[in-house]
């Protein structure tokens, strides 16, 4: 009982020396016209954040105003804007997820500021291509793509092939330009025993494949009804029926490992780094790891062959607040960040920056990347990622797809399957 | 009456544990065969609860390459620091410490002296519909805190409360002294006629009971909680995401998300924080344990 008593007592003063100390920890400084306060959620050490941090240094010294940075997690910014913007504690400016179901959302509920004032001064509408600017603007009914800009973004990403260049040299292949060609790789590595593709059917990998196979037989209306809903998608149209079938014929000819589908992008991304699969089709977010931690050895990148378009969009991006204190600040910094230097800085630390001159990157793997993404923007093939139509489309690709690979169910099924799910989805968005 | 449901319930759940484990006492010198199976099966079980902690302290001191080459199964080749030292300069971690530990225990403290006192009224006193009282006050126990985080955020913002600790604390001690105060009311409820009359017949008052009589007795309970509510209220993620906007107020698990990207994770840097998190829970659970231990049972009435 003397143990319990000592211990109680403990946790007692503990307590109050806690409500004695805590006077230090309350009390928040009040924003004043010459302070921006500015909230993101990139790393120091990643692209962005190190372009980020100069362009703040830019910003203090030629405007004198101070930047009151707080690094946030994505998951907060994630679940809480809502409710920050709403209140007296909302930044000047943060970064902020493109999409229908975030920057949408918040723009129809008037919590975001309409920046086309401040496109039209700065011009930033002339950096940025136009599939590039659609995530950037958003209609009465937060759909984007069109009506007013509430939104810059800084930088781009888009999915591609990675391909492992010692086991390609190995087995004496070349990097395929047509599909007949990427077949052939595959079926000379499947022969050796290798299964080519690091695949993940538990998360977005093999969805943004699928997307891709589509994409090889559409063009830019396809994209236009699926992502904008300017028309009604044919779910037993060649792009659909050829994207289905191939993952089942991939899976069949053992291209693609049945055990995908219980892979997370994790698992194949590790997957690729340490060996185990010469080629890896995801997104440019990796690129940044592959270049720090695969180093066992060498790999390259190609866009997918024969293909017009990718999956792919602007980054996330800068938005002001209506509820925002310091609005003009806050535009003056973001036209600093889409300066030619500050968009260098973000491409030669393994970013896609969306205004760079490439002469400006200097590494060599940044140069290939940021040519890839430049290509596809030129030829206008940013065409946004599978799951965006509706909110709970990413699940169900991922669940129908696995069940493709499985062998549960047939191409036809799945395709019924999924335009069910997609159509009563869309219809819940548009009405 | 309702409350005659309720009130034989707690008896029998508080009752059986102590004459367990007084058999269980007496036949330590020769253990059967039964006894082994038990103990063995308790052991795997154990062990079953312990893999993920194991998981996270294997993959907290392995190299990003580590960890590709050899997947998150094998044990570290070389100890790497880098992760925890990272993760902790880059979110201040010392004041997350001080803020989790601030809250949890204003919290554990608060929650515990309202229970008490809720359960005094409703488990001694025997107020009228006191079994509906209780399942009120369980429902903000019972509700998820999804459905609770609007209310509670324009409630909190209208008297400007948010982005405030205070916030966080008054909703945990809310929260927690609901689940305090039906236990306790349960305890309460067999408390002894007989102490109480005797302390009323010598002239005691409703404070002096409380303070002389009921809370020594039930302070090993009471101790309980104080443990219970610390870790509970430590482990919370989604209030104190939603009610700590500014970075220096929030607490260690609010801190840990930082590390979750939009695509990408850094699973041994995440699995280092994740340690680190936790370590102030162990250490206090560590310094505590006697007090569980001893737990509900000796609250009981001998």
């Amino acid at each position: 009982m003397k143990k319990t008593k000592r211990s109680l007592a403990g946790i007692a003063m503990l307590g109050v020396s806690a409500l004695l100390l805590s006077g230090c920890s309350a009390g928040a400084g009040e924003a004043d016209s010459n302070t921006l306060k500015l909230w993101h959620f990139e790393s120091d050490t990643s692209a962005m954040g190190i372009a980020w941090e100069e362009a703040i240094k830019v910003f203090e010294e030629e405007t004198g105003a101070t930047v009151e940075f707080e690094e946030k997690s994505f998951e907060q910014i994630r679940s809480t804007a809502s409710q920050v913007l709403n209140s007296n504690e909302a930044p000047d400016i943060l970064e902020y997820n493109k999409g229908n179901a975030t920057a949408g959302l918040l723009a129809s509920q008037g919590l975001l500021s309409d920046l086309d004032d401040d496109y039209a001064e700065y011009g930033w509408d002339d950096a940025l291509a136009p599939s590039l600017q659609t995530t950037a603007r958003y209609d009465e009914d937060g759909i984007m793509g069109s009506g007013a800009f509430y939104g810059v973004p800084n930088y781009g990403e888009f999915v591609e092939m990675y391909y492992n260049k010692d086991m390609f040299a190995a087995a004496g292949l070349e990097v395929p330009t047509t599909v007949a060609e990427l077949e052939t790789v595959m079926k000379a590595f499947t022969d050796q025993g290798i299964t080519p593709l690091a695949e993940s059917a538990a998360e977005y990998p093999l969805g943004q494949l699928w997307y891709q196979l589509a994409l090889t037989k559409a063009d830019r209306s396809f994209v236009d009804d699926y992502q904008l809903y300017t028309g009604d998608v044919d779910w037993s149209g060649p792009e659909v029926t050829y994207a289905t079938e191939t993952i089942k014929d991939w899976t069949d000819a053992g291209y693609i490992s049945t055990d995908a589908s219980g892979f997370k992008a994790e698992d194949a991304g590790t997957a690729f780094i340490n060996g185990t699969y010469p080629i890896f089709y995801s997104g440019s977010w990796w690129h940044n790891r592959f270049t720090t931690e695969a180093t066992g050895f060498e790999w390259g990148t190609f866009l997918f062959p024969e293909a017009e378009m990718s999956p792919g969009s602007a980054g996330n991006m800068w938005v002001i607040p209506e509820k925002a204190k310091n609005k003009d600040l806050a535009a003056q910094f973001i036209d600093i960040t889409m300066r030619p230097e500050i968009q260098a800085l973000i491409g030669n630390n393994g970013g896609i920056p969306v205004a760079a001159d490439t002469s400006d990157i200097t590494d060599a793997k940044s140069q290939e990347l940021i040519g890839n993404f430049n290509t596809l923007t030129e030829r206008d093939g940013i065409a946004f990622y599978p799951d965006w139509p509706t909110a709970t489309f990413y699940d169900e690709l991922n669940a129908g797809l696995q069940e493709l690979i499985n062998g549960s169910k047939s191409p036809a099924e799945i395709n019924e399957q999924l335009g069910g799910q997609y159509t009563s989805g869309v219809d819940d968005i548009v009405g | 009456m309702t409350s005659t449901i309720l009130d034989p319930a707690p008896a029998t759940v508080t009752g059986p544990p102590a004459r367990q484990s007084r058999k269980r006492r007496s036949s330590t010198t020769r253990k059967t065969l039964g006894d082994w199976m038990i103990l063995l099966v308790a052991v795997l079980i154990g062990l079953l609860i312990a893999v993920p902690f194991f998981l996270i302290l294997i993959n907290s001191f392995k190299s990003p390459a580590d960890y590709n080459q050899a997947g998150p199964l094998t044990l570290p080749t070389s100890l790497y620091f880098d992760g925890m030292i990272n993760f902790w300069e880059r979110v201040n971690f010392p004041g997350k410490l001080w803020n989790s530990f601030f809250i949890s225990s204003v919290v554990a403290i608060l929650a515990v002296v309202i229970s008490l006192l809720n359960a005094f009224a409703l488990g001694i006193g025997r107020v009228r519909g006191r079994t509906w009282i209780v399942l009120l006050i369980l429902l903000a126990n019972m509700l998820p805190q999804e459905v609770l985080l609007y209310p509670l955020y324009f409630m909190f913002k209208t008297v400007g409360l948010y982005d405030n600790q205070w916030a966080v604390i008054i909703i945990f001690v809310v929260i927690q002294s609901a689940f305090g105060t039906y236990l306790l009311a349960s305890v309460l409820g067999t408390f002894p006629k007989e102490i109480l009359e005797a302390a009323s017949l010598d002239g005691a008052s409703r404070w002096t009971i409380l303070y002389r009589v009921v809370y020594p007795i039930t302070k090993p309970t009471l101790s309980v909680l104080v443990i219970f509510f610390f870790i509970w209220t430590w482990n919370e993620f989604l209030i104190p995401l939603t009610f700590l906007v500014s970075n220096a107020s929030q607490t260690v698990p609010v801190s840990i998300a930082v590390l979750q990207g939009d695509r990408l994770m850094d699973v041994t840097t995440t699995s280092a924080s994740a340690l680190l998190g936790l370590l102030p829970t162990l250490i206090f659970f560590l310094i505590f344990q006697r007090t569980l231990t001893r737990g509900i049972t000796a609250g009981a009435v001998k």
